[in-house]
């Protein structure tokens, strides 16, 4: 098949520039003046404290030394110990990569289901009362802050109509009566791949809220490109051809026309979707969602120097396969694009 | 000839547009007879595009029909609804469109998109659509159609293009034909091939053909009658023996002088004066008056209708020979 001779010399590039990124974030993170070793033994170490685990952790050696016992770990699935937590890296992003996936997923999907129909009628109806207020709406998505949008939706939702909860993934008494068994880490997933319809409902219950906030940018987004695409593509010569030849509004919008339209859409959604992966922050914070974002960013204010890196290379590997994924649906849609 | 496929009768098309009311359609009288091939002919801008687009319900946004009437098989097209049009489209009356490449959808492969245009007009299976789509690639003459069928639009070349064009506007038996300037953006090989696969279809199914063009040597060569189209209005109309080689009006007169002729040095050819009037502001009364070396004062103040001047509804609207024809 031609996609698989393509997709092995791209992974091997992605290799590549992880090893890159790698040594970057590594050397980075030793030339920075902080000392690992004081912050691994905590609050007033003395001089002979620092000094043991400065053995411990190889910080005499060699830079390049250093540098490769670090990739022959990871190469064994081993990220390295927390400074701050001493716990294994591996076994906190078993935790944090899965809840912030689901969470900026469903912000997607959200994204996607809500502002590419919006796009495409916004676009077809160009000058309407609707076009107008759609185009409103996608600022709005794109500029209004998110913790202001949170307390406001935890506000309405929580406080005023005790129709959702106030944050968190699951609720306690689901985690004591039904406890979802971790597969994918996902809950949503797994607590279909389980049949635990009682922990579903609890998970999308809780997802609701911080899903909407985290997609009102990229729902934004979707509204923009959509529609520009669609006009582009509206005054294209064959679907005035498809409309001479009496096809359905309906299918010229959403299947002919917007087949030709929807590549840069899906390609912001996907750097949107790996940006959110530490990007969510603020929302993870508002929301009690225990996620990537949350776990960086307690990394960078504790000089946790095993944390960044690692969430930098998961970020990096996200960037690269996404990356890959965009440029196979974009062949797979258009035929006129070439894999090279 | 009994009651003509299509007529269009004193049809008015205006756009509203930034700069004012443009008048893109002045009055268009003509007929198309059943298995008739007419040609439609005149300069850039004198509203032939326009006039296809509104027998099909298309006219563009910010143009609408001021009046007049659109008959097809004697009913009123600009009665119709919205969804009476669709369904008409394509199924009864089809049109294809100059540059077929930009025509086809680049997405789609061929046949997906025949067999859309099948299933839209009919309730039949996608097996039979698929056969039926074969069929009409068969009956255009290219050559392999499964192979065809499974292609994309830009694996073809520009005249197999538009042959896979006039297969999807066949492919639900339509009466009528539109081809606007179907040859326009071909080699002049490939055109001629077109133009022979138009006549060959006109043949076998007797299908009526609209033939947009402003190359009055495609009419010569393929159209039965023919209507001379100036700024929005029929001047001249009739078969084209009649029209093409016994003009009347001066402007189909100064059409042909200008065309080159075998022998015929270049510097001698002859091209009138003037140019195409603005839509925006039109002369008064006959629209050719400016140009026309012939023009009196009755030119300047009212315009002509068609009138009868020849055997078989050879027509022209102009004062000038009502005037010979009084005297
Ligand atoms: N969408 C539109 N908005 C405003 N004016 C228009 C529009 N479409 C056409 N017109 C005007 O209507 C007139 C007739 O246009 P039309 O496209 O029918 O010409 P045409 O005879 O097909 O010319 P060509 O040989 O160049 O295709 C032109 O003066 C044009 O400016
Ligand atoms: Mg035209």
């Amino acid at each position: 098949m031609r996609w698989l001779g393509y997709v092995v010399r791209r992974l091997l590039m992605a290799v590549l520039v992880l090893v890159s990124v790698s040594i970057v974030t590594f050397v980075i993170a030793r030339v920075i003046p902080s000392d690992p070793a004081a912050a691994w033994v905590g609050p007033h170490p003395t001089p002979a404290q620092i000094a043991k685990a400065r053995e411990e952790l190889a910080l005499d050696r060699p830079l390049y030394e250093q540098y490769l016992r670090y990739v022959t770990a990871l190469l064994r699935g081993d990220f390295g110990t927390s400074v701050k937590s001493h716990q294994p890296i591996s076994r906190d992003l078993r935790n944090y990569l899965p809840a912030t996936m689901e969470l900026v997923l469903a912000a997607m999907l959200v994204a996607v289901v809500v502002g590419v129909p919006l796009g495409v009628l916004s676009g077809a109806r160009k000058g309407s009362l609707f076009d107008h207020l759609t185009r409103l709406a996608s600022v709005a998505g794109v500029s209004v802050p998110t913790f202001w949008l949170a307390l406001l939706l935890q506000l309405l939702f929580f406080a005023k109509l005790r129709l959702l909860p106030l944050g968190s993934r699951i609720s306690n008494e689901l985690a004591l009566y039904n406890p979802i068994r971790q597969i994918t880490g996902m809950y949503t997933l797994d607590s279909i791949l389980t049949g635990n319809w009682a922990g579903l409902r609890d998970t999308l219950v809780h997802l609701i809220l911080p899903a909407l906030t985290l997609a009102t940018y990229p729902i934004g987004l979707a509204i923009r490109m959509t529609r520009s695409t669609m006009l582009e593509v509206l005054s294209e010569r064959y679907i005035l051809a498809a409309r001479a030849a009496g096809i359905s509004e309906r299918a010229i919008l959403f299947v002919l026309a917007l087949k030709n339209a929807i590549i840069p859409t899906i390609t912001v959604l996907g750097l949107s979707f790996v940006y959110s992966l530490t990007g969510a922050m603020l929302v993870e914070v508002i929301f009690s969602w225990p996620g990537l974002g949350t776990y960086l960013t307690d990394a960078v204010l504790n000089i946790d120097f095993p944390v960044i890196v690692t969430v930098t290379l998961v970020v990096t590997v996200f960037y690269v396969v996404v990356n890959l994924i965009l440029d196979l649906v974009q062949a797979a849609l258009d035929p006129r694009v070439t894999l090279r | 000839m009994s009651e003509p496929l299509l007529s269009v009768e004193e049809l008015q098309v205006r756009f509203q547009t930034y700069a004012g009311r443009v008048h893109a359609v002045n009055g268009m009288t003509f007929e198309v007879g059943r298995g008739e091939f007419f040609g439609l002919v005149g300069e850039s801008g004198c509203g032939k595009s326009v006039t296809g687009l509104a027998i099909l319900g298309m006219i563009p946004r910010g143009g609408a029909v001021a009046s007049g009437r659109i008959r097809f098989h004697g009913e009123d097209l600009l009665t119709k609804s919205d969804a009476q049009m669709r369904a008409i489209r394509g199924r009864h009356i089809a049109m294809i469109f100059q540059d077929p490449a930009a025509t086809l959808n680049p997405v789609f492969t061929i046949g997906s998109q025949i067999v859309r245009v099948i299933r839209q007009h009919t309730s039949i299976s996608p097996e039979e659509a698929r056969r039926r789509a074969l069929e009409t690639l068969d009956a255009v003459a290219l050559p392999d159609p499964p192979r065809i069928f499974r292609a994309y639009p830009h694996e073809l070349s520009g005249g197999m293009q538009q042959r896979v064009m006039i297969a999807m506007a066949l492919s639900c038996g339509a009466e009528l034909l539109i081809a606007d300037e179907p040859t326009t953006a071909l080699d002049v090989t490939i055109q001629a091939q077109i133009l022979g696969l138009l006549a060959e279809i006109r043949r076998r199914q007797g299908v009526s053909i609209l033939l947009i063009t402003h190359n009055l040597g495609v009419v010569a060569e393929t159209c039965d009658r023919v209507a001379v189209a100036y700024a929005g209005r029929v001047v001249e109309v009739g078969r084209v023996e009649d029209v093409l080689f016994r003009p009347v009006h001066p402007y189909t007169q100064g059409l042909l002088a200008a065309l080159p002729r075998a022998g015929q040095a270049k510097e001698s050819l002859l091209s009138i004066p003037g140019s195409v009037p603005d839509g925006l502001a039109l002369p008064s009364g006959c629209a050719f008056h400016p140009r026309c070396a012939s023009a009196v004062e009755l030119c300047r103040s009212g315009e002509p209708a068609l009138t009868v001047v020849g055997p078989d509804g050879h027509r022209v609207a102009c004062h000038l020979f009502r005037r010979e024809g009084a005297a």
